[in-house]
């Protein structure tokens, strides 16, 4: 037992102390906060300019109306939109090429041109340098719609505004229902959150597995292997080394739901400081869900820490492991594949069956309690056969761990690993 | 008493015989010389020793105790493949592979520290291992090897890549070992290192035992028929002077077997006047001589390679 213990702290240090490892520990966090924060961010930032646009009128009927509807206000009080009316000439051609040269000016942000039958189907033209912002392009286009809709039920003898009501749409609102009858608003953030945390799981799983085999890999190709087997078993070098990563991957996680911690305590006021009228509201996840990632790291990790610990043994560079690592990558990537299925029917049978798979268990069950809880019994099952899996791979993996180690050069076929496991 | 005691081991691969009933016994307190042509089995050997692979059949007993994981720490090891981790702090490394052999704590850094100073190396503690020389990097490898003060030593190579004082220092330290009482198995290639170091050999040519026992006697077994001659000038006819059984040719030196009833003194008569005699000498043959001689019997073709 002190000798695992001396294995894993090594392990530890070691890993540790690499600047890979600090620096991915710090910016997990700043990335994921950047992520959430852009948004929110970028809208304090990106001071929109007021824009000129020039309107032709050819009804001769729109323009007042449409300067009234399209009287959206900066913070500074100053109009976004100021409009400018260009009248209407006989020789079009002449007009819009005038107008062309002002915008290319940058007289003019852009012009519009409203046609004499835009009441009967025709269509007005925008013309800009920029047409790509749609939420200045949709607020135009909705105005002018208001103000030609307003013409049209006028002409019916229709009231606008009294149509206005009859016609508002219905908004809908989601609410989740889960076993225990609780009924608690799904925000989209909710689902956002916990597609982060499988997110965050399957690059992990990843991320471990790699530096445990090529702690492997290190310690075969320096040959040290020999003087550490002089003094412990191969079984108790293989064992430290597993848990030596998973108390790096504690001491990440740890630091990540500090941060995490931290943000949800203090974005809001932070947040709030900057924009005092910015709304929002910050995600919540259920604690149990929480619970089931914790418990589903656990297993995948020393699920794929096994299977990584014993392809590293097995070859004797990294580039030679990523033939052997295909299908070990491929078991993790279906199941985010799988994603989109998965959400769309996450209790069919075929969902159920998929998440039961131990080497796929870790993503999609997790994947599915995020989703809506499944029965208990499958969960149970799944971590169940989860354990039982990882027992049996930390057995094969000590049988081939212990020859693929001392193996130098030519990298094994299956026959001759299959023939390892038969010695004594 | 014996320090070790291996009965019959035998451990297969498949259908390759790595090492097959192979016996020997080591006295406490000797210098044991583990000696054969590469593949032989040293390695296969030297690994069921140090209870890294387990032996398909026999036992082995270690310091009058079956071989177990307890016992490693109170064997050390210096593998023929050298190995340190590279991105390790000298004192660190040293700290943590003393540390699994059961040395910890103070006595842990004072041991270190001594043998650091002892090595001249002190001034490394703080360095990462990748930055030292080979030559240093040996010197910490057989540091791993004694800080924990171990009663049996298995030193495979030690003398490779060292420079002379190095190997003087080396060889210093293995002989203050046995006269502490410690026993050291030594495998090498250099057969003049065993002469001078070795009490008894064993000599494992494909698994198997061709050779062993006191080196003195075995050398005797060999009989006094052999000529060690340093000389100078052009010696290519001494091929064709009667009564000579075999030659190895070094330039200068040569050793001649003769034939069992040829006389030595005629053949220094033959050679006396044709080249430059600084050296004639009749005695038993090299320890060379005899692995060429043994191995040769049973892998001729391989030797004449080599």
């Amino acid at each position: 037992m002190g000798k695992i213990l001396a294995v894993i702290k090594r392990e530890y240090l070691q890993v540790v102390r690499t600047k890979g490892f600090i620096i991915g520990t710090l910016l997990g966090p700043i990335l994921m906060a950047l992520i959430i924060m852009i948004p929110i961010l970028s809208s304090l930032i990106a001071v929109p300019e007021q824009e000129t646009i020039g309107v032709v009128d050819s009804t001769q009927d729109i323009y007042q109306e449409l300067d009234k509807k399209l009287d959206f206000k900066m913070k500074d009080g100053r109009r976004r939109y100021l409009l400018k009316e260009f009248e209407a000439q006989a020789r079009v051609d002449d007009l819009r090429n005038a107008l062309r040269q002002k915008v290319l000016d940058k007289e003019l942000s852009a012009f519009l041109f409203i046609p004499e039958n835009v009441g009967s189907g025709g269509k007005a033209e925008y013309v800009s340098e920029h047409v790509s912002d749609f939420s200045e392009i949709r607020s135009i286009q909705e105005a002018l719609s208001g103000v030609v809709i307003g013409k049209r039920l006028k002409k019916e003898g229709l009231e606008p505004q009294k149509i206005a009501q009859y016609i508002e749409r219905v908004d809908l609102k989601t609410i989740k229902l889960t076993k225990k009858g609780e009924e608690e608003e799904d925000t989209g953030g909710t689902f956002l959150i916990s597609y982060l945390l499988v997110l965050i799981l399957y690059m992990t799983l990843f991320f471990y597995g790699a530096i445990i085999m090529r702690s492997v890999i290190e310690e075969k190709n320096s040959r040290v292997v020999e003087v550490i087997l002089s003094s412990l078993r191969p079984f108790q070098l293989m064992i430290g080394k597993i848990f030596g990563v998973a108390a790096v991957g504690f001491t990440q996680y740890s630091i990540w739901a500090l941060f995490g911690l931290a943000a949800s305590r203090y974005s809001k006021p932070l947040i709030s400081s900057f924009v005092p009228a910015a709304e929002f509201t910050l995600p919540s996840i259920p604690a149990y869900i929480f619970v089931y990632f914790v418990v589903f790291f656990i297993l995948g990790y020393f699920l794929y820490g096994t299977i990584y610990a014993a392809v590293g043994s097995l070859v004797n560079s990294e580039k030679e492991a990523q033939q052997l690592l295909m299908p070990v990558s491929l078991s993790l990537v279906v199941p985010m594949l799988m994603m989109a299925f998965i959400l769309r029917s996450p209790s069919s049978s075929f969902s159920v069956i998929l998440s039961l798979i131990p080497f796929f268990a870790p993503v999609l069950m997790l994947m599915r309690i995020c989703i809506l809880l499944p029965p208990f019994l499958q969960i149970a099952g799944s971590v169940v056969l989860l354990s039982l899996t990882i027992l049996f791979m930390i057995w094969l993996t000590s049988k081939i761990y212990r020859v693929g180690i001392l193996m130098y050069g030519k990298r094994p076929n299956i026959k001759e690993v299959v023939r390892w496991m038969r010695y004594k | 008493m014996n320090a070790l005691e291996i009965e019959s081991i035998s451990k297969r691969f498949d259908s390759f015989y790595a090492v097959k009933s192979l016996s020997f016994l080591i006295p406490q307190g000797t210098v044991y010389g583990l000696l054969g042509p590469n593949g032989a089995g040293k390695t296969t050997t030297i690994r069921m020793i140090m209870n890294i692979i387990i032996p398909d059949e026999g036992n082995i007993k270690v310091l009058d105790q079956s071989m177990d994981e307890e016992m490693k720490s109170r064997i050390g090891y210096l593998p023929e493949d050298r190995g340190l981790y590279p991105k390790m702090k000298v004192g660190e490394l040293l700290l943590f592979l003393a540390g699994i052999k059961g040395l910890k704590g103070e006595k842990a850094k004072q041991e270190i520290e001594f043998w650091l100073e002892r090595f001249d190396l002190i001034d490394w503690k703080e360095k990462k291992v990748e930055e030292l020389s080979r030559g240093m990097q040996q010197k910490i490898q057989f540091i791993v090897t004694v800080v924990h003060q171990p009663e049996l030593f298995i030193l495979d190579e030690p003398f490779a890549g060292l420079d002379p004082v190095n190997t003087k220092l080396l060889k210093d330290i293995m002989l203050e070992m046995k006269e502490k009482g410690r026993t050291i198995i030594f495998s090498t290639h250099r057969m003049e290192q065993v002469e001078m170091i070795c009490d008894n050999i064993c000599l494992i040519n494909k698994a198997e035992k061709v050779l062993e026992g006191n080196l003195s006697q075995i050398k005797k077994q060999h009989g006094k028929n052999t000529v060690l001659l340093e000389y100078e000038g052009q010696a290519s006819f001494i091929k064709s002077i009667p009564g000579i059984e075999k030659i190895d040719d070094y330039g200068k030196f040569m050793e001649i077997k003769l034939k069992e009833k040829a006389d030595p003194q005629h053949l220094l008569s033959e050679l006396v006047g044709r080249i430059k005699i600084n050296k004639y000498e009749i005695r038993e043959p090299t320890l060379n001589a005899i692995f060429i001689e043994k191995v040769g019997e049973n892998d001729g073709k391989d030797l004449s390679s080599h």
